[in-house]
């Protein structure tokens, strides 16, 4: 029993952990925009793609495919933000919005284009091989997962240093704390959200190409995984990087439970329903701050 | 010298004219006030400045360039700084990281480190309370750190919009205070102010912004002997 719950928990994490990493990226735009960028789930998925591409056409080995997807989809990322968001950033609300949920077609349809509508297949880098030491209590863990899981906790380690600990990240969360006064600090307000989008695209794209890892890939993936990751977000509290990660971990480990102990038809339902709950709740999510309109 | 040359300066809001052709000199080392009622312009004049609205019609030249040619965040590194209405300070974030961010333009360690000294001298509050949110201290040392981060950024000329606004007596007095001190040290000031008592005190010269227009200027002294200063702005206390 206990063994089957470690088993299942192994699953949540590695779950989790691509949930975080593109929750990541939308709780750093929202914060420093007050936008949610719609086209984040596609921009996890064009980096799954990218990581394909390198690792298929170029054959690419994993340790030098997954940062150069990471660069080339931060790319991809700052030139939507250049291209699409930039001029929107003093109009409504609903007009990024939208334009965002165009984005997310574009490449939805781009991709498909490219490289057609069939699910593809990451090549297998990582060791497949079981842990012996988990095997021995009936626990089936493979050491890619093992490796992927500490790769993302890595990942979100190394950002919450930068955030936390760099000037471009106190710059960070200087426009998300009071936008208009960044300027005179003769900070460039510019030059802070393109590396906010680059940051949030590459934790994306390393998510989409460890999802690929496990699962296989589509144009389409972006949707289903975006949603999540956006509920994710919400649960834990929009704007807060902890929260992010906090929230992942948590709707990963909802669905994930609900798949081993009651029905898979039903993994949907409760982690919306989930949402809803906690949102009655706690309406800022679980590491959200109240939002103090100002005067 | 001239500093700082307002020339024929308008400013629309859509089809709202907030000045109308205003001509401001800044003469290096002094402190200017600018007086007037609430929507006078005042704010608008120094948001001119900073670049953060865009202009209708006329110069702005500072240091012989054209500083209509410049964004906000380039103005500062013109040696421009811009202390906004209401402090503007980053709330979330420590004293220290208020600081951090204003010395975003100040490349030099060596530089840095001579603008942490000044700061931390000038107000020894803040150097006890560096590792504290921004947000949780009092108004009189919010008003501080925003004097100070504006020091951060290696200013020659600072504009100041009512930093005497929400402060208690003896609080206004301590930040004209350090105004004054801040003035003897090099930096020419700019200021804003509704309590034109305690701005013409410190000042060299001053104006008056009346609907968008400059209707009086003058040396602080003269200003304050004007019957139309004392009437509309000095009040009962002066007469």
């Amino acid at each position: 029993m206990i063994y089957t719950i470690i088993q299942q928990m192994f699953n949540a994490i590695q779950l989790g952990a691509v949930y975080a990493l593109i929750a990541l990226g939308y709780t750093m735009v929202y914060g420093i925009l007050r936008m949610i960028n719609f086209a984040h789930g596609d921009i996890f998925m064009c980096g799954a793609f990218i990581g394909f591409l390198l690792a298929t056409k170029i054959g690419l080995p994993l340790w030098l495919m997954l940062p150069m997807a990471m660069c080339l989809t931060a790319l991809l990322g700052v030139i939507i933000e250049r291209i699409a968001y930039r001029r929107l950033r003093t109009a409504q609300k609903m007009s990024l919005v939208i334009t965002a949920l165009g984005v997310g077609i574009f490449l939805e349809n781009f991709v498909m284009l490219m490289v057609g509508p069939a699910t593809k297949q990451l090549p297998q880098q990582l060791p497949g091989s079981i842990v012996q030491w988990f095997f021995k209590y009936n626990i089936t863990v493979t050491w890619d997962r093992i490796w992927i899981i500490i790769i993302s906790l890595v990942l979100m380690a190394v950002l919450w240093l930068f955030v936390n600990r760099t000037l471009m990240g106190t710059a960070m969360r200087a426009v998300a704390d009071n936008k208009d006064i960044v300027p005179l600090m003769g900070i460039n307000i510019n030059q802070v959200i393109a590396v906010t989008f680059a940051v949030g695209s590459a934790l994306a794209a390393a998510g989409g190409i460890f999802y690929g890892q496990s699962y296989s890939i589509d144009p389409y993936m972006g949707i289903d995984l975006g949603w999540k990751a956006f509920i994710a977000a919400v649960i834990g509290g929009i704007g807060s990087i902890e929260g992010a990660v906090l929230g992942a971990f948590l709707l990963s480990g909802v669905e994930i439970f609900t798949v081993a102990y009651l029905s898979s038809n039903l993994k949907n339902g409760i982690s919306f329903g989930l949402l809803i709950i906690l949102l009655l709740i706690r309406p800022n999510g679980i590491m959200g701050k109240p939002i103090l309109k100002k005067v | 010298m001239n500093l700082l040359h307002l020339e024929q300066l308008s400013i629309a809001y859509g089809p709202i004219k907030a000045l109308h052709a205003i001509n401001l000199e800044v003469h290096e080392g002094e402190i200017i006030s600018l007086l007037g009622a609430n929507g006078a312009g005042k704010s608008t004049t120094l948001r001119a400045i900073s670049r953060l609205i865009p202009v209708l019609s006329g110069k702005i030249n500072y240091k012989g360039k054209n500083l209509l040619e410049y964004q906000p965040h380039t103005v500062v590194a013109q040696g421009i700084a811009h202390v906004p209405e209401g402090r503007g300070i980053f709330p979330g974030l420590t004293v220290l990281q208020n600081l951090q961010l204003a010395g975003w333009t100040v490349k030099h360690k060596k530089q840095l480190k001579l603008n942490y000294e000044s700061v931390f001298n000038l107000f020894p509050r803040l150097a006890e309370r560096i590792a504290q949110s921004a947000g949780t201290l009092s108004g009189g040392e919010q008003q501080m750190l925003a004097v100070a981060r504006a020091l951060m950024t290696n200013c020659r000329l600072m504009l100041l919009d009512e930093p005497s606004m929400g402060l208690s007596p003896l609080l206004v007095k301590e930040v004209f205070r350090v105004l004054r001190e801040i003035n003897k040290r090099g930096t020419t000031i700019l200021l804003v102010e509704q309590n034109a008592n305690m701005a013409l005190k410190i000042a060299h010269r001053g104006y008056v912004l009346e609907n968008g227009r400059i209707v009086l200027c003058g040396s602080a002294s003269e200003l304050m002997q004007d019957h139309r200063i004392i009437d509309a702005y000095l009040g009962a206390a002066k007469k």
